[in-house]
């Protein structure tokens, strides 16, 4: 076969975006088009829901993001280091469902100990992966967040708005933001880079929408703003 | 593509291109007016177009002349340049030709910034790769696997997610 340089290779593959099992026979065959093919599979949208993508993931948490699984004595199995950064090309994530992280620990035989529940531990691989994902996910654009009520994630997420970012449409949902409102609303005085932003289903208060109207005087590229089901005006 | 040069070429009017191996064409000015690069090389005794060779100037020429009153598309939309797929009958007939041909064609089409035509050819080979498994792609287009086992083991398994989305 002819050499093709990577621009050309990279104009063949394009057209394969979205068949992902085409992508994934491509990126076999050998070394040049798998570097090209990473970047169009990766970013995405990918399917947290998977058990095979949340295998990958976790083994690209880093010390940090691991020693928080550690009471739960999940083991992470002892995986060589990851080919690519592969988390550095996703453009597009949604977090809502907790499906592939169950499917994970069934499939390596978890079992809780004492009294914490499956469901804890599940959540607590889901903070983890979050946590990873802002810390790695350089060209983010969308994401979709569900049941999160974290507060170390909240404090992440509202740094990354506050800072310059990629991120153009967030939705954090039922994710129970009471005290955590403000933070984001902070952030979005200074944030120029989203235009969509939903807090549906968060238990908001009064406080949180003064914060939210306020910054939305500051703000200049936010075009819209979903707040259904909160409490901004019952006290 | 917006090739913002003037676009007053008469029907008439010719420019001569040569390849590298020194084959020359009169063709039509508007071709030229249409892909920039092409007036690059127009007329000059003995500028010819490097890197591409007779046989390929003449399909990629012919392929522009038979697209010679396409609408032209807008540089900056990729997008949908790339989401049109269908291929039409006279491209696909155009393009059945040998792998090596196909290949050099997209080579021209991307060396002259002819970028509907690279887009043709690229989405030919793409579809050509649909629904084959990896060694049957290797050997469709005469590739080595260069992976260690390993390494093709290791590649497999962090990516495997792909097959079942």
């Amino acid at each position: 076969m002819i050499k093709l340089p990577n621009e050309c290779l990279f104009e063949i593959f394009i057209n394969l975006k979205g068949y992902n099992r085409n992508l994934f026979s491509c990126l076999l065959v050998n070394r040049q088009w798998c570097r090209n093919i990473i970047p169009i599979l990766w970013s995405g949208p990918v399917p947290f829901y998977n058990r095979k993508f949340i295998r990958t993931c976790l083994s690209g948490l880093n010390v940090e993001e691991q020693t928080q699984l550690i009471p739960f004595e999940v083991i992470l199995s002892n995986n060589p280091i990851l080919l690519f950064d592969y988390t550095t090309y996703i453009t597009t994530i949604d977090i809502s469902s907790d499906n592939g992280i169950i499917d994970w620990l069934n499939h390596e035989g978890y079992r809780s100990h004492g009294l914490i529940s499956y469901k804890y531990v599940a959540q607590s691989i889901k903070y983890s992966l979050v946590a990873m994902f802002l810390r790695t996910c350089i060209k983010l654009k969308d994401l979709n967040v569900h049941n999160i009520g974290c507060n170390k994630i909240m404090n992440l997420l509202a740094e990354i708005l506050y800072k310059d970012t990629t991120l153009t449409s967030l939705s954090i949902t039922s994710s129970n933001l009471d005290y955590e409102g403000e933070k984001i609303a902070v952030a979005l005085c200074k944030n120029t880079t989203l235009t969509s932003l939903s807090l549906e289903n968060n238990q908001l208060g009064l406080k949180d929408g003064k914060a939210l109207a306020a910054a939305l005087c500051k703000n200049t590229t936010l075009t819209s703003l979903y707040l259904y089901n909160n409490k901004l005006c019952s006290e | 593509m917006d090739n913002g040069t003037s676009n007053s070429a008469s029907e008439n009017e010719t420019i001569t291109l040569k390849s590298c191996d020194g084959i020359e064409f009169h063709i039509d000015a508007r071709i030229a007016n249409r892909y920039t690069l092409l007036n690059n090389w127009n007329g000059g005794e003995s500028a010819c177009i490097p890197n591409v060779n007779g046989k390929v100037l003449e399909k990629v020429l012919e392929w522009c002349e038979h697209h010679i009153n396409d609408p032209q598309l807008n540089c900056g939309d990729d997008d949908s340049r790339r989401r049109n797929t269908i291929i039409e009958e006279w491209d696909e007939n155009f393009l059945s030709c040998d792998q090596d041909m196909l290949f050099e064609i997209i080579l021209a089409a991307n060396y002259l910034e002819i970028k509907p035509l690279l887009d043709l050819g690229c989405k030919t080979v793409a579809n050509m790769m649909k629904s084959k498994s990896p060694e049957e792609i290797r050997s469709a287009f005469n590739i080595d696997n260069d992976y260690t086992p390993e390494e093709e083991e290791q590649f497999r398994k962090e990516n495997e997610w792909a097959e079942d989305y």
